[in-house]
């Protein structure tokens, strides 16, 4: 599967009333470490069907980047049952985010 | 741009050594620091045990290892290193507004005297940034400090105009002043970030400021805010006799590395964290 571009109308329904877990990339266009991010996030979508992957744009969805307290980027959000059960701050390897969705 | 073999932060006696070293060696390096190497240095007074070199003052000691630095063709990336991150083959480095990808990395900032603020370390990525040039732009609108250590904080502090409704600066230890119009100078002494989830205040010796997120902007960031996940022990970068941290590729040495604080046995660990990292790239080829 394909990285979900999030909007605040598509958010609900692609991350909170999904059974899945689901992996939430907050980034911008101008940020490097999201740059260096983005194909560790793609990769994770293709081979990991069981997963929603998603991501969010900070400079167009201030709101969604304002509600669930974004002060850095890239933040790496994992929902499950429409809550927040793990975050990390800041570039990591595939592996590492591998395991926290794995355990969420 | 190109990923390199060997990246090393810091211009000290370690990350000179290290950089001399990986050249020898011929790693294709990139060293950040300052090409006036560490002030430190320069402010010592006499080092009488470097073997080979006695009696010999701070200043003429830096001079040496610029000299050796020009012999070798060395010279170093004047950015500020604000994160390191591990992505598994590689690292990538943040240094101010551009990022760098090396196949393995030599931690040599030197140590950092001074505690943290209370409330730093736990508001950390909840308003709590080192870096105002990355984080700018998620302060749209919102009210923000910078506690500035040098120069370069300035800059920052004006980029932060560019997106933040107001802009405090809070100097510490500044010699020279050159703020932007729209910067409020505030001379009082930070001592507490305070909040509940996020940062909501900073305390001062003298009066409390409601603000959204603080920029603490020193010469260099603590090792263990450097690279998540770092194993820190007393103040120090844990570390084994070849210089291993406990992060695979990642290396550190000289002061950060332990004590005793020596040019000497700084010189010595950047010799061997070098010749680590050019094991560990033969490891992973």
């Amino acid at each position: 599967m394909s990285v979900i571009q999030l909007t605040k109308d598509n958010f609900k329904e692609k991350v909170l009333d999904n059974s899945n877990v689901s992996l939430v990339d907050f980034y911008a266009d101008w940020c490097g470490p999201c740059k260096m991010m983005a194909p560790v996030v793609a990769e994770i979508a293709e081979e990991n069907p069981q997963f929603t992957v998603c991501k969010i744009n900070t400079d167009e969805q201030s709101a969604l980047a304002e509600e669930y307290s974004i002060f850095s980027i890239p933040t790496l959000m994992i929902f499950k049952d429409g809550v927040v059960v793990d975050k990390h701050v800041g570039a990591c390897s595939k592996a590492d985010l591998l395991s926290k969705l794995n355990n969420a | 741009m190109e990923r390199a073999d060997i990246a090393i932060i810091g211009t000290g006696p370690a990350g000179v050594s290290a950089a001399i070293t990986a050249k020898v060696r011929n790693k294709k390096t990139i060293l950040f620091g300052s090409n006036n190497l560490s002030e430190k240095v320069s402010k010592a007074q006499e080092i009488l045990n470097y073997p080979g070199l006695p009696s010999l003052s701070g200043t003429d000691f830096s001079m040496k290892l610029k000299g050796h630095m020009d012999d070798m063709g060395i010279s170093a990336i004047e950015k500020k290193v604000s994160a390191v991150y591990p992505m598994g083959d590689y690292f990538g480095i943040q240094a101010s507004d551009e990022m760098y990808e090396a196949k393995s990395v030599i931690i040599a900032t030197g140590v950092i005297h001074g505690k943290p603020f209370s409330g730093e370390k736990e508001f950390l990525g909840k308003g709590v940034s080192y870096c105002a040039t990355c984080d700018a732009a998620l302060y749209k609108g919102k009210i923000t400090a910078v506690i500035g250590y040098n120069e370069e904080a300035q800059q920052e502090a004006k980029f932060l105009t560019e997106f933040a409704k107001k802009v405090y600066y809070f100097p510490i230890g500044n010699k020279k002043l050159e703020l932007d119009e729209n910067i409020e100078l505030i001379t009082e002494f930070p001592k507490a970030i305070s909040g509940n989830d996020k940062v909501e205040c900073l305390i001062t010796d003298k009066n409390k400021y409601e603000i959204d997120g603080v920029f603490i902007l020193r010469d260099a960031v603590a090792p263990d805010q450097l690279v998540s996940g770092l194993d820190i022990a007393d103040n120090h970068v844990e570390v084994n006799l070849m210089m291993e941290t406990n992060i695979r590729g990642l290396f550190a040495c000289g002061d950060i590395a332990g004590k005793p604080y020596q040019y000497v046995k700084a010189a010595g660990q950047g010799n061997v964290a070098a010749l680590s990292a050019v094991s560990y790239l033969n490891e992973i080829k």
